[in-house]
């Protein structure tokens, strides 16, 4: 039995000796380094900047992929050529549309590369092409050298974002489709519609300013000029670039991506909103409080508008000094009872307050003043009110 | 009674035999039955941006619990190494800036190499490698032994721990029924949104692969993983840095699925092994049971059983 134990280890023994002479086959071996890339090299001219082999045949082109970062953008052009803004909305489909602030970018890219950090081809003469003119809408197999249209923009800006400032979310740049604070219910200015971390277009981390500026000027009547810009952001609702035009990243951040405070100087003077005001509007002797609709107009927002944008009655920032909409504009569904008129200033009497509203504001015009002579023939109820006179609400 | 000459011509015979299927063996080596148009996925690490998306993507198609998309958005769990498990057959590891290098994010899933050791092992074929690339797992077959979990180099294979009756083992299939029966891409390669993943013919990915490194030699490491690891994979990944650095062990250029097919296949080869084995074998009884009771070969059928019980009494005293 022992010695049968013997002659079965030995078996085994010589059957892996076999195995691991096998192993050691030579057809397993590395290939040595001996790439198109040594030939390329050697290669002198302009094959090589397209052809990766030294004989490149109708079978095998041996076609390189494009070359991001090689001398192919040609002819001359500047940054302030460019657009300021491109609406990136080819795509659009499970996000919204894209705010590219290209003329931002194009600024930048000027510290570093120039045009050519994105727009890597571009021919001698005519315009720079856009990203859509060779990168196809859909991502076909066949071409595995070229990027569709969606993995180009991703490229050119995430993996920039993400050496920049590790940003990679979607929502950096997208707003989601169907998003409630999306696109498409968002107001189209006014300070509902304001997201104070929207830089140019883009979405950036909030940037906190300084809530009011107090000026010296020379000025011998009015020295002191007082800017709320709190109030300008806030309750305005005013953008960013509503006043700083011109800025570049660079005038916040240095090159190497580090975040320097440092005061944006390109703003929009105040004269290009408040043109028509005379000196006294921002000059005074002492510093101002802040606005006050109250104060300012006689009407008092609180409690019920406070939260109202100003957008919402009026308009664009340019067209505050009257409301654009009327009360009914919001309020479609005052009915009589429904709503309190004293919170006008006027308190209906007993003969009135049960009257349809159309019954003095005629066509539910409520800018227009009711006239008394509508329905009454006395000539002495003009004078008179419909009610009393009770402080607003 | 047997000569020594006549034990000598018997054994010398099996011996020969044994020494000739081994020799075949020898001269045979492994010989790839992969298709040459067989596919593959290129990864290009330098391109990824760890938004997760081939995760969701991932987990959608297999049907594996999973959130809405914005839920991969979260980018904490980055912060630990994960591997893929019963619940994602792909994860994606962040490896943070250093003052050499860049952040790196790395997706990690089944290779699916060209000889697979997770094939060789499964002793039931219920992981297959198809001649197509993908390495294709069969639930039906599967006995739930995990040899393929041990197996397997890049240590992927992941087990359904939680389900008492009836547990899978886990793994990227390179989803196999929309890449061979519909000519689709992966669902993670679809997904990603920088196309980083690229999927298509695995000679054309190789040389995409190498001309990226000629043209940018600053940006990739020269070495195409998956290439020649393990006798090469089908997915291939291009990074700033050496594979191992992203959490590919380091590993031989050879299958380690060739050394034991070696020793097995070799050892059975033309039933060479078990023939030699019992050629000795019945040889050595013989021998053994003349020396004992100085009887010839051609013995009556009792006197074999009288022996037979002679034996076992040895056997016993040897215990004793």
């Amino acid at each position: 039995m022992r010695s049968l134990r013997g002659v079965l280890i030995v078996l085994l023994c010589l059957a892996a000796a076999a195995a691991t002479a096998q192993v050691a086959d030579p057809a397993h071996k590395t290939p040595t380094a001996s790439r198109p890339a040594a030939k390329a090299a050697a290669m002198q001219g302009e094959c090589a900047n397209c052809h990766s082999c030294t004989s490149p045949s109708h079978e095998n082109p041996c076609l390189q992929s494009c070359r991001r970062h090689g001398a192919q953008f040609q002819g001359k052009h500047t940054t302030d050529e460019g657009p300021e803004i491109v609406i990136i909305d080819q795509l659009a489909e499970l996000y919204g549309p894209v705010v590219f602030a290209h003329q931002l970018h194009a600024r930048m890219s000027a510290m570093t590369g120039g045009c050519t950090n994105c727009h890597h081809y571009s021919p001698p003469t005519g315009k720079v092409p856009a990203c859509r003119e060779c990168h196809e809408p859909k991502r076909e197999t066949a071409n595995l050298r070229q990027p569709a249209l969606k993995g180009a923009y991703h490229r050119q800006c995430i993996n920039c974002h993400l050496d920049w400032s590790h940003e990679n979310a979607c929502g950096f740049c997208h707003i989601q489709a169907g998003d409630k604070t999306g696109t498409t219910e968002k107001p189209k200015s006014g300070a509902g519609s304001h997201d104070p971390t929207d830089i140019v277009g883009a979405r950036h981390p909030l940037i906190k300013a300084t809530p009011t500026y107090t000026y010296q000027t020379s000025e011998p009547t009015g020295p002191v000029v007082t800017f709320h810009h709190e109030d300008h952001v806030e309750q305005f609702g005013l953008s960013c670039v509503d006043c700083h035009r011109g800025d570049t990243c660079s005038s916040c951040h240095d090159t190497g991506g580090t975040r320097v405070k440092k005061r944006l100087d390109h703003v929009t003077t105040c004269g290009a909103c408040h043109a028509e005001r005379d000196c006294a509007f921002c000059h005074s002797s002492g510093s101002k409080p802040q606005f006050d609709h109250r104060v300012s107009t006689g009407w008092a927002l609180e409690p019920f508008h406070k939260h109202v944008a100003c957008a919402t009655c009026h308009g664009k920032p340019e067209d505050f000094r009257k409301p654009s909409n009327t009360c009914t504009s919001c309020h479609i569904h005052w009915e009589v009872g429904s709503f309190d008129h004293a919170a006008t200033g006027l308190k209906l009497s007993e003969n009135h307050i049960d009257l349809e509203c159309a019954s003095c504001h005629l066509e539910m015009n409520f800018a227009v003043k009711p006239s008394c002579t509508d329905c009454h023939d006395e000539p002495m109820l003009p004078g008179k009110l419909p009610g009393t006179k009770v402080p607003r609400r | 009674m047997v000569t020594r000459r006549e034990f000598l011509k018997f054994s010398g015979a099996t011996a020969g035999t044994a020494a000739l299927t081994s020799a075949t063996a020898l001269a045979s080596p492994y010989v790839s039955p992969l298709d040459p148009a067989r596919i593959g996925v290129l990864t290009d690490l330098t391109v990824c941006i760890g938004c997760r998306s081939c995760e969701w993507a991932c987990a959608e198609e297999n049907k594996l619990p999973h959130g809405t998309l914005d839920t991969y958005n979260d980018q904490a769990v980055l912060e630990k190494r994960r591997r893929p498990d019963a619940e994602a057959f792909t994860v994606v590891n962040r490896y943070a800036e250093t003052a050499e290098r860049p952040q790196l994010d790395a997706k990690v899933q089944c290779m699916h190499c060209e000889h697979p050791a997770c094939v060789s092992a499964c002793i039931v074929g219920a992981l297959e490698k198809s001649l197509m690339g993908p390495v294709t797992y069969d639930a039906w077959k599967c006995i739930g032994c995990r040899y393929c979990m041990i197996a397997c180099p890049f240590q992927i294979p992941a087990y359904e721990y939680e389900n008492a009756l009836t547990p899978r083992v886990m793994k990227c299939t390179m989803c196999a029924e929309r890449t061979l029966e519909q000519g689709r891409p992966p669902a993670c390669v679809e997904m990603c949104p920088v196309e980083a993943l690229l999927f298509g013919r695995r000679d054309e990915l190789l040389k995409i692969a190498h001309e990226r490194i000629d043209q940018n030699p600053d940006r990739y490491h020269p070495e195409v993983q998956g290439e020649h690891t393990v006798g090469g994979t089908s997915w291939l990944l291009l990074a700033d840095r050496p594979a191992t650095e992203f959490g590919i062990p380091k590993l031989a250029n050879e299958s380690p699925a060739v050394l034991t097919e070696t020793i097995q296949h070799g050892i059975f080869r033309g039933f060479s092994g078990p023939l030699m084995l019992f050629g000795l074998l019945s040889v050595l009884m013989k021998s053994s049971t003349d020396k004992r009771h100085g009887k010839g070969w051609d013995e009556s059928e009792d006197q074999e059983d009288q022996n037979q019980d002679n034996r076992n009494h040895d056997g016993e005293d040897h215990h004793g």
